[in-house]
């Protein structure tokens, strides 16, 4: 088979672009560090937060002196930290999972494979990136309720994957343009025909607008609260994200275990973030870098 | 059949899963609002009222009060933008170290605004950094409350956002400057302009397509995506003070029940949303 090298329309590597400032190190240049250094630490102020109140006990926190282990120890009487991290995955995981499943075929189908009003298909489509959920939301709820969707995980995965499909087909589209069509003809008359052109020439080179969609997806998906509340009926089921806003706003537990549980709540995604931050920045630029 | 007919029946088939999902959970639901905000629902029955949902709605206070404090928070966004353009210039200058500064900065993106909610709850708290911060600065008697009081606890809410906005914000900066061009700026250098005048004439122009989708992701996140913050820092209170059009739909249909005038305010937000998407299209579309 013919070897595939087209990255599609990627320039944008912020470590490649050439520097603007003198090298040589000025008083300007001292003032400007000592400046980061002042941002750098409002911006790890929240962790700070988080890692000293966690270190408190109750009656510490309230005296406003001491340290100790005891909110780590007693979390997980408090928080059911573990159980809540396992439907965060499962529920992240299935709906990206989803996401690709129906984005991929679609963003192919929107870039090659043209059909009667396809572009308009495909505004539409696109358009549905700018409907908030909140807008949608007591018809939504409705109907998952009545479907009988949200005893388990089912419902909210259904709802994130649709609100993550509108972007995706848009990125993996915009991606697929830049594949040549010969290719494309190429694959077809070898006889792999439609599904294995897209399964064996197309997605093996989408795999950086894979992981842009993954890694958003990932972290807009840990990170929210409202479908996790809405459309999860068991509080046994609820992913870690709305375990630790139902009991922030119960204003009842304890600060320094609810930052424990922040931290941990917050361990994934921060990871997840820091490896693949440069995913992350085409994702968000996509469409207008280029 | 032909080649092109196999073709076009291949692509249609590929598409169909996402147009039914974005149909079904995105679309339907549209439709099903405009329906339910003429009727008077419970979420399980309706009867049909006609425009009376709507006359109701609008000469309801606590309507105009969300909007008029989404109004208000519109006044964070300049800050929501200048401060990031502020950093990313700071970040391109590339000094020691600039690309571990550049992954601090980011690194509260990937933070749920749950988390930082709460971490802003307890900056703002009586026993709070805030004013452990005054007090270091010689105003021992004064002590602040800011969620605490209807004055300044939206205030403290769009401070918070601010923050919450610094780190995408500042990514789309930095990614425009890294495509401005270095020998435009070299040559303004030789040419004897300043700093100032290089960054009012060549810097700004140049990243005034990431100014622009900067301000409607702002704008967008603004009206849709405060719920988060406002569930856990202050519950739309103290009264409204904090409830915006997102969480007085939360509120009306999941507190009081009234699904019907629910789904009316969803539509006003979605009016609003769509007048900010139709900039964004246009700008991703044009040039296309």
């Amino acid at each position: 088979m013919t070897t595939l090298r087209t990255p599609p329309a990627e320039n944008d590597d912020l470590e490649t672009a050439p520097p603007t400032g003198k090298n040589k190190p000025t008083i300007g240049r001292w003032v400007v560090f000592g400046v980061m250094v002042a941002i750098a630490a409002v911006m790890l102020y929240p962790f700070v937060v988080m890692i000293v109140t966690s270190l408190k006990s109750e009656t510490q926190f309230l005296s406003g002196s001491g340290f100790s282990w005891l909110s780590w120890k007693d979390l997980s009487s408090t928080i059911p930290v573990g159980q809540e991290i396992v439907s965060s995955t499962i529920i992240c995981s299935a709906s990206i999972f989803l996401i690709l499943l129906v984005g991929l075929p679609a963003g192919f189908a929107f870039a090659k494979l043209h059909f009667r009003a396809s572009t308009a298909v495909f505004l539409v489509i696109v358009s549905a990136m700018m409907v908030p959920l909140q807008a949608i939301l007591m018809p939504e709820f409705v109907n998952i309720t009545k479907l009988g969707l949200t005893s388990g995980y089912t419902g909210a995965i259904l709802v994130y994957a649709a609100l993550g499909t509108p972007f995706s087909v848009f990125l993996f589209t915009t991606y697929f343009r830049g594949v040549p069509d010969e290719l494309i003809e190429a694959g077809i008359v070898d006889g792999l025909g439609y599904f294995g052109a897209l399964w064996r020439l197309v997605i093996p080179i989408a795999i950086p607008a894979i992981a842009t969609v993954t890694v958003l997806q990932f972290i807009q998906i840990w990170d929210d609260l409202l479908v996790g509340l809405l459309f999860i009926q068991n509080t046994s089921d609820r992913p870690i994200t709305v375990g630790l806003a139902v009991l922030a706003a119960g204003r009842t537990t304890s600060i320094p275990e609810l930052m424990a549980g922040s931290l941990i709540s917050a361990l994934p995604a921060m990871i997840v973030y820091l490896i693949f931050q440069r995913f992350l920045v085409k994702g968000l630029t996509m469409g207008i870098d280029r | 059949m032909t080649l092109r007919r196999r073709r076009q029946f291949s692509g249609f088939f590929f598409a169909l899963p996402a147009i039914a999902l974005v149909i079904g959970f995105i679309g339907v639901p549209i439709g099903q609002a405009i329906y339910y905000s003429f009727t008077q629902w419970n979420g399980l029955t309706s009867t049909w009222i006609g425009t009376s949902t709507w006359t109701q709605a609008f000469h309801n206070t606590n309507l105009w009060t969300a909007l008029q404090n989404n109004a208000l928070l519109l006044l964070a966004v300049p800050f929501a933008l200048g401060l990031p353009l502020g950093i990313a210039v700071l970040l391109h200058q590339r000094v020691a170290g600039w690309k571990i500064f550049r992954s601090i900065y980011f690194l509260p993106t990937a933070i749920s605004w749950v988390v930082l909610g709460l971490v802003a709850e307890r900056f703002f708290a009586y026993q709070g950094t805030l004013n452990s911060i005054i007090h270091a600065l010689g105003f021992s008697h004064v002590n602040t409350n800011m969620l605490g009081y209807e004055s300044t606890a939206l205030s403290a809410l769009g401070i918070t956002f601010v923050f919450t906005m610094i780190g995408t914000n500042t990514m789309l900066f930095l990614t425009g400057l890294a495509t401005l061009d270095p020998s435009l700026e070299e040559a303004a250098r030789i040419d004897g302009a300043g700093s100032w005048r290089i960054f009012r004439s060549i810097t700004l122009p140049h990243l005034s397509r990431f100014i622009q989708l900067a301000f409607v992701m702002t704008v967008i996140a603004l009206f849709s995506a405060l719920f988060s913050l406002i569930f856990v820092m202050t519950g739309g209170g103290p009264g409204y003070a904090t409830t915006t059009m997102e969480f007085l739909i939360y509120q009306t249909g999941f507190n009081q029940g009234d699904f019907g005038t629910a789904a009316l305010y969803g539509l006003i937000l979605f009016v609003l949303t769509g007048i900010v998407g139709v900039v964004q299209l246009r700008l991703i579309g044009s040039d296309e």
